[in-house]
């Protein structure tokens, strides 16, 4: 079990405060209004977990990737929506690539706006024709003298409308020479205010307080400095950040499940059915331990996911034992919290079904993630190819 | 100048556990805050803090209450000092006000001793007061605002039963604070979290503060707790959620049942 420092206990004390005291209170609001306040933003950029992945010398709080899972497990407890959970993990996780393979101009120009939540960073590679298989996409880079120019187009993109109206953009990948496969794509950040950006915009199902949406880039220029680490390396480069983001997740279902079983157990204890309290009955008291004995395996696991790519970046670990153990972590978050959450629901009977349930709005968000930054069946790929060897991959 | 506030770790939960055989309350298990009134004090403290101003969090219990220190350093405090000696274990308010102030005297030269008018859990309001009494300064209790320090005197904005009073008082004194209601402490940031770790922290034991161990822990209390138990559970009340018409007559038809009215 991993047991945190002194300085990780302190700052999910200030996180679990922020998110209890100024998150909780308004997360059902938020989409209602499919927005996240400014007043929320502006907050945590003060408490600074915006883009914290990135060095104190670009406006980071300089995290590593446990300390960024606290604070992603306080934000999940605090808001039911996931919209804060989600405009977070994109930042910690791909500000972490940008300030790993970013050149020192780019990070000089995006972190300061990033961290004090004028700007969003996101991540932006799934298309209409593939998500988790990125060299099925079609958008391409092209060199042009000192700039690149970008075609294509994106879709299933988290924080558009807040790019495109506030500022920002998202780390993208495209083919710069396609017929070398994953060997010739680049990594590179894609300014949505850039001309030649047109977005369009999707009804989600969850996590309502952040935009979801695509767009088409028609001859988007951009500077040679938004290139991320070399050019054609960008396949190996991705998964870095997909990775960061995957065990975040897992930890963020975990702790989404783990709150919507508080609030659970809190309404068994004391709703009475046929004389004595739900929590009585052997169905419910089964299934809560059933469900939080999975949530809490989870949790740990993400945190071990997590600590593997802190061990990595001290030089102490290894790049495919990282990839195994972050893709066991996420391969059953999203499921585990959901079935956790459905139990909740159900045990509120028709509140539970409401609108004003917060943990209708969990099951939604929580719902996504056995799709977003991988799906669960790519996990088990990814697990099965470290266990047999790459010769007997099923993708291959 | 320097300022010493006095803090203090409380548990979370309002809902407390008792060890009925040691009429203790029990920490383990429970998770703890500082102590809302103190935060308040060090947030006086560091509003009037001026360049080349010191400000000293101080704390008695044991290695967990490091975090509370820490808290306090990255809200602004310079240096912690934790107080931590078997000594000091199962003190009463008189011996905790003791240890305190013979910390401070072994600190020496402060101008404002800083308290939380009152602890959440056990809320006797009684060290600020001692703590004036053994150093022989003046007090002011009720402190909802310190208004400025000049010339060696302070202003401060006392809470009184009718409404408030401006106290002008010379340097040294204790002050006991009291939040408006309307206080939203401030939460402290990553990076000074972060920063906390660099700034001076002391771990003081009896021989450190040069203390007389009979007036410590239980040698020095002069106050037995016979029983420590909770009050029994209100009843939930009754919730009208009609139109306000019929809401008030249906309440009005109950009180009169009750013979209420």
């Amino acid at each position: 079990m991993i047991e945190f420092t002194e300085e990780q206990e302190l700052i999910r004390e200030s996180v679990k405060e922020f998110a209890q005291k100024k998150i909780a209170p308004i997360a059902l609001d938020m989409e209602k209004h499919k927005e996240i306040p400014a007043d929320i933003i502006k907050g945590m950029a003060e408490l600074g977990i915006l883009a914290c992945t990135a060095d104190p010398a670009y406006g980071g709080s300089g995290l590593n990737a446990v300390t960024a899972g606290v604070v992603a497990e306080e934000l999940a407890k605090g808001d039911c929506t996931g919209s804060t959970c989600v405009f977070y993990l994109v930042q910690a996780a791909w500000g972490y690539l940008l300030n790993k393979y970013g050149t020192e101009e780019a990070k000089k120009e995006i972190f300061p706006k990033a961290t004090s939540g004028d700007w969003f960073l996101g991540i932006a590679t799934t298309e209409s024709g593939g998500g988790t298989d990125v060299v099925g996409g079609k958008t391409t880079i092209k060199k042009d003298g000192d700039s690149f120019i970008v075609n294509g187009e994106k879709m299933y993109i988290s924080g558009v409308r807040e790019a495109v109206t506030n500022g920002g953009g998202h780390i993208t990948i495209a083919h710069q020479s396609p017929e070398l496969g994953s060997r010739g794509m680049t990594v590179f950040y894609l300014p949505l205010t850039a001309e030649g950006i047109t977005p369009t915009y999707i009804d989600d199902l969850g996590r309502e307080g952040i935009s979801c949406g695509g767009f088409a880039i028609d001859n988007v220029k951009i500077p040679k400095h938004y290139i991320l680490g070399e050019e054609n390396k960008g396949f190996y480069i991705i998964h870095e950040g997909y990775e960061y983001a995957r065990a975040l997740i897992a930890v963020i279902c975990a702790a989404a499940g783990l709150k919507s079983l508080e609030n659970g157990m809190n309404y068994v204890k004391e709703r009475k059915v046929f004389g004595k309290p739900l929590a009585k009955f052997q169905e419910i008291n089964f299934r809560l331990a059933e469900h939080y004995t999975k949530l809490e395996m989870l949790k740990r696991l993400g945190y071990e996911a997590l600590r593997a790519i802190d061990l990595e970046q001290e030089g102490k670990g290894n790049r495919f034992e990282t990839s195994k153990i972050v893709a066991m972590s996420k391969m059953f978050a999203s499921d585990w919290a959901c079935e956790a959450i459905n139990d909740v629901i159900q045990w509120q009977g028709a509140f539970g079904y409401s609108r004003e349930c917060p943990d209708q709005a969990a099951w939604r968000a929580v719902r996504s993630f056995s799709l977003a930054e991988g799906t669960r069946e790519v996990m088990k790929m990814i697990v099965a190819r470290e266990l047999l060897g790459k010769e007997l991959t099923s993708y291959k | 100048m320097r300022y010493i506030v006095c803090v203090k770790q409380v548990p979370e939960s309002n809902d407390l556990k008792f060890d009925p055989d040691e009429n203790k309350v029990l920490k383990i298990g429970v998770s703890t805050i500082i102590n809302p009134f103190d935060q308040f004090a060090l947030e006086q403290a560091i509003k009037i803090k001026n360049e080349g101003d010191e400000i000293i969090a101080i704390s008695i219990g044991d290695a967990e209450t490091k975090s509370t220190l820490m808290r306090c350093l990255a809200l602004g405090a310079d240096k912690g000092i934790l107080l931590d000696d078997e000594d000091f274990k199962d003190s009463d308010t008189f011996a905790t006000s003791n240890i305190l102030a013979t910390a401070i005297t072994k600190i020496g030269n402060y101008s404002i001793i800083f308290c939380g008018n009152s602890s959440i859990d056990t809320g006797s309001s009684q060290v600020g007061p001692e703590l004036a009494s053994i150093l022989k300064i003046p007090q002011v209790t009720y402190v909802e605002s310190v208004e400025n320090v000049e010339n060696g005197k302070v202003k401060v904005k006392a809470q009184t039963d009718e409404g408030y009073r401006i106290i002008e008082s010379e340097l040294p004194l204790v002050i006991a604070a009291i939040p408006p209601s309307s206080f939203q402490p401030n939460i402290p940031p990553l990076p000074k979290i972060l920063a906390a770790r660099k700034k001076p922290f002391d771990i003081w034991k009896t021989e450190d503060i040069e203390g007389d161990q009979s007036k410590f822990g239980s040698n020095g209390s002069v106050i037995k707790i016979i029983k420590l138990y909770k009050p029994p559970k209100r009843e939930q009340g009754i919730v009208f959620t009609d139109e306000p018409n019929t809401a008030v007559e249906k309440l009005m038809e109950l009180l009169s049942k009750d013979k209420v009215i």
